[in-house]
Parts: C-alpha cells; structure tokens; sequence
C-alpha cells in the first residue's frame, strides 16, 4: 500500500484538476472492478461485487484533490502572481520550492529577504499578495510563453521514509486515503460496494455532492486523513490524535455531526478485528461527510482518518502502519454496515 | 561557464553551517588545489596561496565566506522532538514544515520542521514561531533520537538545487557559495598567467554569526589590499529599488564609506573597458559584510566588494545568476592584472 501511495501522491492534482490521479486509479483497478465511470465534474465512479450480495448500499469515499496554487496573473517582471486553491496556512507558504503548469517547471516561493525588514515585520506572515512565484522568467512574455493563467502549482516536496516508520510527502491528504479504497477493490471483497473518488473536496466538498447522489447509497464510509497535533512542544491535551495509534474515529468536527451509532459501531468493530483505533478528541476540520450525509433523503455516515502531521504542507507525515490498519478498519466496517 | 555552474553546485552541494564548515571547505580545497598550495587555518578558513606576496608590491587578498545559515540542535525531548537554536540570520516566516536533514554523525536524517495545527494557533495569531518554540520532527522515539543525534548537531534545509527558466540556479547556501565560485574562478583565470602582486584566496569562516573567519584570516595573510565577494539583493517585489541589483547585469560594486572609493572606482572603469557588465550599489554606512572587518585589520587594508545579486537571501530557495558569477571572476581577473600593468 505504501509503494501505491508514494505513486499516486507523486502526481499533481489541485482541485479542480484532478483528471491525471483519476487516470492513475483507473490504470491501477482495472481488471478489478466490475464498473468504473466518470462523472460530468470528474468523481470516478467505481462498483465492485463481492462474494455476497450486499443488503445496504456502502459507499466508501476519498478524494483526489490536494490543496495547491492557481496563477493568477503574469507580471510584467516575470514573476507569477497566485493564489491559494483550498485552505493552505500562510505559514508554510514563503520560501518553498513549487512545481508549476503540467510541465512541472521549477519555481519558487519568493519574499522581501529578512534583512530588509521592519522589526514588526519579522513577526508577520506575509499575506499570499506579497508573495510571487519565480520561475526564472524575466520578463512577461518569457513567462507566458510557458505558463498560462490558470495553470495550478504545487509543492515540490519528495516522498521520503523516514525516522520509525514515518512518511513525508505532498497530497498524503487524500492519496492515502484513495490507496486504501485502491488496495481495497484490487482485493476480494465480502459484500458488494460502491467506491467514489472525488474531485474539488478542499475547495467545498464539490465531487461528494454528486458522486453521492449518483450511487445513492444507505450508508457511507469517508476514508481521510486528518489533523495530528502530537508535534513538538504541543501539550498532550490539545494533541487532538497521534501518529502511530491506529485509525481515528469522529463523534463531530467543523462539517458534520456523524452518525452516533455508526461511531459506536466502527470502535466496536475495531475492538473485535484487533485494529488499533483512536477517538478524535476535539472538533476540528471537515470533509466529504458533510456533503455525503446530505445527499437525497440523507445516507448515515462515518469518516475513518489516518493521523496526519503537518495537513495541508509540503511535509504531511503520517505512519504507514497507521495507513494499514485504516484499510483493515474500512473493510471489516464496510462488511458489517453491508450485511446488517 | 559550464564550468563555473558545476562548481558553484559542488559547493552549494556540500553543507557548511557557521563552525561546521568542513564538508564545504573539503570541496573547496580541491576546487583551489590547481591554483597554488591550499592550507585550512584554526578557525576552518580554507586559504589558497595563489601567487606569492613580495616586500613593496601590493598583495591581494580574496575573501569569500564558506559558510552559510542554518539550525543547530540544543535539546532532544522525551517524544524524541529535536529543540533547535538558529545559526545566523534565519527568516522564521518560512520555516514551518520545512524538510530538514540533521546531520548527524552516522549519517544524515530526515527532518520536518513542526508547524503549529492551526487549531492550536489562537484566532487570528498569523505570526512566525518563536526560535524557542522551533522543533524538528524526525519521526523517532526519545531513547533512539537521543542515541543517534548529539546536542550541537548541524540542521540544514534539505532538497536539491535545480535550474529554473533563465539557467539560474536555485537552492538553499547560495550565500555565499556563489562568492566562493566567482573566487575561485577567478584564482583559476589568475593562476593561469600569475599577475605581479601577490595573490591569496581565503575562503572564511563563521560570517553569518559574526565574521570570525574573516578577522583571523586577515591578521594571517596579512594584505596591502582585499577584495571581498558576497551576494546583495536583487530587484523583487517589496526590495526598495535603490537598495539592490538586478539579477545578470553583472556584479554590483560596493561604494560605502569603510571601502576604499578609489578600488571600487578603477574596478568600475575595468568593467567598461573590459565590456564586463557590473552595476553600482551603495551603502552609507557598514557593509554588513566581511569588508567591515578585514578594512580594520592590522594597520588597515584597502578593501573593496564585489556582489553577486541574489534573490530571496537567506532561504532555501535563493536564486542566482551564473553569468553574474562568471563576471565577477572576470573582472577581478581583469583587476589584478592591470595592477600589473602599473608596476
């Protein structure tokens, strides 16, 4: 699974324009799957049969977008003007090396150099309008000659194992979770289910909205990543969920309010599997759930997350072994939520 | 020119943070070893002696600084998070999330700068974190981060240096490796037909926390007078104008009251008669560079500086010209050899 993540998180796919990780999961699920459709806003569409016929229709969601940048304008310096696509903390913004345009061209995050700062501007984030790409263009026309407005950039930021166990890579949030939906259809399934990838999750949960409407389904997994506070100097309280302690569960976050009985039951089912698993103790962040849930007449709904550090950077980490037992949860839910 | 990108990747390539400057310096030294006898002083300073210093004619020295920013490691947590202090000017804007590599003796580890969850960040507290609230992630236990990672570890920036659009190279050290470059390409061009003056490269240590390698080269080498190499910035958004350069027109020429005006004056006639491009910046006070303390050396020397502009200084993402280097050798080629002419 690991291997799999490293390819689809090596692919751009910035809301939006997410058509190459779709092409890349439909490569790797072919011979798979017994329907695999895209749909008018690009959501991949996918039905696989189990040994069983299901009772419930299950619907197991992740999405393909990553957070990025859209160029906005080219000046007539040469340098790019952006902006950001999904919710990136200007923290981690200035003075990173991107990727721009579907050449992948080399560039970089440039800001006003220390040295010639204010005092009180030291301790400001510069607002994403003070800040330009440099792609070594030095005049406009050098740069439209290669970029055009619209283009997205990425990070550029390499996937590495690292320390015990650990990953770091752009876009973990969401290709893990599409790895484990991949790994999961490539396998032989218990009950038949209904898996949908889906696009523009980080700029309002978009794709979720119809790929749910489309698969009408009684029940819904969203398979996530999320926010993990257990970082250096962050009190145990406020750690949220920690990297290494098995698939978090949600009661509620900023989005939707999961069904109770189906958080209860995806604990449950971690209990009698012998997954670790952890509550997520707070309300914070949001995802394809809360479109999901909203679908039709309403489809109960869980979201089963893999502990990230550092969401939304160029340096999300997580535990592989976390990623792991995330898919073993999602199968043994998803077979349960089927069968009752 | 081709020659001059490799080199200045080969320095870059290598790691040098202030007092850690070996694997830099090692680079350095074969890169100046066809240029005369090479020695590493006390302090790290790679000095190259290029042509001989004689009784009554001028002797040159020049300097550019080996080292560069960074992090070093003061405390490893029960978690197995790494405590680090800054080394040098380091712009905090931009260091959450950033890849690190610790470079710790058995080899160097993947880092990642602790970025604060925005949930843990209070409303609207958009600032860049304290240095005493800076960790490094290398995904560890406490018993296994402290066994391998010993307090005063260097960090560095991680990632590669790539060429962009133009063939400017881009990456983290630049300052000053570009400095480095343009000397000892110019050692190299010097070397070739050894002007009448004597000639020494030193290439220093501990600039970016205060100029400790330039100080004690100066007092060893003991010049009439010195040309130092740095980087100054280059034309972009929110850089004053007429506080920088611009990238490719060639090295820009300090003027400031510590430098001696009649160098900086005779290299930009050098740089017109020679058809090199170069620009002038000046500075109305101290330059902020190793200029300031070598002009005060011993019973003084005259001092002079040479800057290649740069863009985003001081993070991992600086840019520059190899053209800009390659001129600046150029006309301290140029410089020294018409120092022969007046013999």
């Amino acid at each position: 699974m690991i291997e799999l993540l490293e390819q689809l998180a090596l692919i751009p796919g910035v809301s939006g324009d997410e058509g190459a990780v779709a092409a890349r999961i439909a490569e790797e699920i072919k011979g798979h799957c017994d329907e695999c459709v895209t749909d008018p806003l690009g959501n991949l569409l996918v039905y696989k049969k189990g040994k069983k016929r299901a009772k419930n229709r299950v619907m197991l969601a992740a999405h393909m977008d990553e957070v990025g940048f859209i160029v906005t304008a080219i000046g007539e310096d040469g340098l790019l003007r952006f902006d950001t696509v999904g919710g990136i903390d200007a923290r981690v913004i200035a003075g990173k090396p991107v990727l721009v345009g579907k050449n992948r061209l080399p560039g970089v995050v440039g800001l006003k150099p220390v040295h010639l700062l204010e005092s009180e501007e030291r301790d400001k984030i510069p607002k994403v309008d003070e800040l330009y790409l440099d792609i070594g263009a030095n005049s406009r026309e050098q740069a439209a000659a290669t970029v055009r407005l619209g283009d997205r950039a990425i990070f550029d930021s390499d996937f590495v194992r690292f320390g015990e166990g650990l990953i770091k890579g752009r876009a973990l949030d969401d290709r893990a979770g599409c790895a484990a939906l991949v790994e999961m259809i490539r396998g032989e399934l218990e009950y038949d289910a209904w898996f949908a990838f889906t696009v523009q999750e980080e700029t309002g949960t978009s794709g979720a909205k119809t790929a749910a409407f489309t698969q009408d389904p009684d029940y819904a997994i969203v398979v996530e990543t999320t926010t993990a506070g257990d970082v250096g100097g962050a009190p145990e309280e406020r750690q949220v969920c920690r990297l290494g302690s098995g698939p978090v569960v949600s009661f509620m976050d900023k989005g939707t309010i999961y069904d109770p009985e189906l958080f209860g039951l995806a604990l449950a089912v971690a209990a009698r599997e012998g997954v670790p698993a952890q509550v997520k103790e707070g309300v914070f962040g949001g995802n394809d759930s809360r479109s999901i849930q909203c679908a039709r007449g309403g489809v109960r709904t869980i979201a089963l997350s893999i502990p990230c550090r550092y969401l939304h950077s160029p340096s999300c980490v997580l535990h592989g072994g976390d990623a792991e037992d995330t898919l073993r949860l999602t199968r043994a839910l998803a077979a349960a939520l089927a069968a009752r | 020119m081709e020659a001059t990108k490799q080199m200045l990747l080969a320095l870059a390539g290598a790691r040098g943070v202030s007092g850690d400057e070996h694997p830099a310096a090692q680079v350095a030294v074969e890169l100046l070893a066809p240029c005369g006898p090479v020695e590493t002083g006390r302090l790290g300073n790679v000095v190259c002696r290029v042509s001989e210093a004689r009784a009554g004619r001028p002797h040159y020295l020049l300097d550019a600084h080996l080292d560069e920013i960074g992090l070093i490691v003061t405390r490893v947590d029960d978690s197995g998070f790494l405590k680090v202090s800054n080394v040098g000017g380091l712009d905090r804007r931009l260091l959450a999330a950033s890849q690190v590599a610790v470079h710790a003796p058995g080899g160097a580890l993947v880092g990642v700068i602790c970025a604060t969850p925005p949930h843990l960040q209070g409303d609207g507290d958009k600032t860049p974190p304290k240095i005493e609230e800076l960790y490094v992630d290398i995904g560890m236990s406490g018993e296994r981060a402290r066994a391998l990672v010993p307090l005063g570890c260097r960090v560095t920036f991680a990632g590669n240096h790539r060429a962009l659009l133009d063939g400017s190279v881009c990456g983290r050290a630049l300052d000053n490796r570009a400095g480095c470059a343009a000397v000892i390409r110019a050692a190299r061009l010097i070397a070739e037909h050894k002007p009448d003056c004597g000639v020494t490269v030193a290439l220093t240590a501990q600039e970016e926390t205060g100029a400790a390698g330039a100080k004690t080269a100066a007092f060893a080498v003991a010049p009439t007078h010195c040309i130092v190499v740095d980087v100054s910035f280059a034309a972009a958004p929110g850089v004053p104008r007429h506080k920088c350069g611009e990238m490719g027109k060639g090295p820009m020429v300090g003027f400031a009251p510590i430098l001696s005006g009649r160098m900086s004056e005779r290299l930009v006639e050098l740089a017109q008669r020679e058809g090199i491009p170069c620009q002038v910046e000046v500075m109305g006070g101290a330059t902020g560079t190793n200029a300031d303390g070598i002009a005060v050396s011993g019973a003084g020397v005259a001092t002079a500086i040479l800057s290649v502009p740069i863009r985003s200084m001081h993070t991992p993402v600086e840019r520059v010209c190899v053209e800009d280097i390659e001129s600046t050798a150029r006309l301290i080629a140029a410089y020294l050899h018409a120092e022969e002419a007046t013999a």
